[in-house]
């Protein structure tokens, strides 16, 4: 069963602008691991931003486990964007506070305003957190501030704190490429190993075509705003990628 | 090669044309200069020498005398200096506390990526910040003296709305000029306003605000040693008095307390600004 379901998506940043995604459908069922393919300037990262609405898709449907995501007022999105992980490009990480600090943070949308303010989380979720600083490898960085980390820890930190959500789908927007070669396989690795564990379905824009191939087991292939591919990696055929790659060439 | 020999085919240039607007440059310099120097003149005649009361000045040896008489410390006013002093310290660090507790909302209305009605809070924000800065701290403190009556209060009023100005705004401008990916991922993840106020803005413009706050209270230590010339407590009103009586040693021992004070002040906030950084 589709757990999230995509249809004829459109999206410009202005009224009067170009559109980015000129009606984009697909779905994700439960054990994807989706991976979004295409030149720069695509729409990969604004397909994945319409997903959690932090930015306004112009027109089309989005079916989060049957619930049409477009239709949500303020205070139900804020419900809804607790249970979408994401991590970002540049990990987005709040430099200033705590490697805990920032995973704890991910539990906000649960957490009440004033307890927010003075920073309270329960002992459960300090326990999960610890538990996934482990898991991500980084249990010996707890208490060091964000900005004194590397890449790959940052991005380690970013995981831990998109799972704290205890998500029921991740989106990934280019998760490696400000990372090098070696570390972002490590990290892919990492995300498609805890999503299998976790059995969360992954959505995730990647431009490193021979990662995607390696990690995910179904590819949107985007071009110009249009759906150039849709299927399982295996099927994705050298011509394929021309296609998606042609403005490139040109 | 000799210039002369440069040949110039397009469109030579006349030397008389040249001549003639070069003289006539010269003579819009020259009526500048001469307009200028009437200024000038004029400026000086009706502020110092109409202005100035000639016949009670006498001599030169009458202005030294005169400026001499300041020369020497009154140890007796010492210990009585030792209250107002720190008053205006307590003045300038109240104050400055209080002004940052008001400039709260008016970062938060002033700052333009935060603001919540931008139409009304915006032009509010920054209307107030505007009427802080351009009345000075003396007719600020005689506001509030004829509002709360004599005394150190009406001085911390004083300093907190002059404050207001270069506080908030300073910030406002850190919170326009933040990173806005911390905003993004605590927005993604279900956080309320609030929470991306606090989370992802708060921790990237603390340090600077603090920084501003220092340097906003060692300003305001000059400034509330001179309230007191209007009743706003601390040590101008020390200074005052002594002036009244023509003690001018004791004018000079009020000087040199509010010298070491701002000293004080300078320091502190040099070596704890650097802290910050």
């Amino acid at each position: 069963m589709a757990i999230l379901e995509v249809r004829d998506l459109k999206a410009s940043y202005s009224s009067s602008g170009p559109e980015i995604l000129k009606g984009i459908s697909f779905e994700v069922e439960n054990d994807d691991f989706f991976a979004i393919i295409g030149p720069s300037g695509a729409g990969k990262s604004t397909l994945i931003r319409c997903i959690n609405r932090l930015l306004e898709p112009s027109s089309g449907s989005i079916k989060l486990n049957g619930v049409d995501v477009l239709k949500l007022n303020n205070k139900e999105l804020r419900h809804l964007r607790r249970h979408i992980g994401m991590i970002f490009q540049e990990f987005n990480l709040i430099n200033r506070m705590s490697v805990m600090d920032n995973v704890l943070s991910g539990r906000l949308g649960y957490v009440g305003t004033l307890r927010s303010v003075l920073r309270i989380f329960s002992d459960k979720d300090i326990q999960n957190a610890l538990m996934l600083l482990e898991r991500v490898g980084l249990q010996d960085h707890v208490d060091k501030r964000a900005d004194e980390l590397s890449g790959g820890q940052r991005q380690r930190v970013g995981i831990a704190r998109a799972l704290m959500q205890e998500p029921t789908l991740l989106l990934l927007d280019e998760p490696t490429s400000a990372l090098d070669p070696k570390i972002s396989r490590e990290v892919m690795e990492l995300i498609k190993d805890i999503a299998t564990e976790l059995k969360v379905p992954v959505l995730c824009n990647i431009h490193d075509v021979q990662l995607a191939k390696e990690t995910c087991n179904k590819i949107i292939g985007l071009q110009d705003g249009y759906k150039m591919f849709d299927g399982p990696t295996e099927t994705l055929a050298q011509a394929n990628l021309e296609e998606i790659y042609s403005m490139e060439v040109l | 090669m000799t210039v002369e020999a440069i040949d110039s085919k397009a469109a030579p240039l006349k030397l008389e044309d040249i001549v003639r607007n070069r003289t006539r440059k010269h003579r819009w310099h020259l009526a500048f200069y001469i307009l200028a120097l009437v200024l000038i003149g004029w400026s000086i005649k009706a502020t110092i020498i109409d202005d100035t009361d000639w016949e009670r000045i006498g001599t030169f040896s009458e202005i030294l005398k005169s400026v001499s008489q300041f020369i020497g410390i009154d140890f007796g006013l010492i210990p009585d200096l030792l209250g107002p002093t720190i008053e205006t310290f307590m003045i300038a660090c109240i104050g400055t506390l209080l002004g940052l507790v008001i400039c709260i909302p008016a970062i938060w209305f002033g700052a333009l990526n935060v603001t919540p009605f931008k139409p009304v809070t915006y032009p509010l924000a920054r209307i107030a910040m505007t009427l802080s800065r351009s009345i000075h701290e003396i007719v600020w403190a005689l506001i509030f003296v004829s509002a709360v009556g004599l005394g150190a209060f009406a001085g911390i009023l004083a300093i907190a709305a002059r404050s207001l100005g270069f506080i908030a705004k300073m910030s406002a401008e850190a919170v326009e000029n933040i990173d806005r990916k911390p905003v993004e991922a605590i927005r993604a993840m279900g956080g309320n306003n609030f929470q991306v106020m606090l989370y992802a803005i708060l921790p990237q413009v603390m340090p600077v605000i603090l920084g501003i706050v220092i340097f906003e209270w060692e300003i305001n230590i000059r400034r509330s040693a001179v309230l007191g010339l209007v009743g706003a407590g601390g040590l101008g009103l020390v200074f005052f008095r002594q002036m009244h009586t023509f003690n001018y040693p004791g004018v000079t021992t009020v000087i040199l307390a509010i010298f070491c004070l701002v000293l004080v002040g300078e320091i502190t906030s040099h070596y704890s600004r650097k802290a910050l950084i």
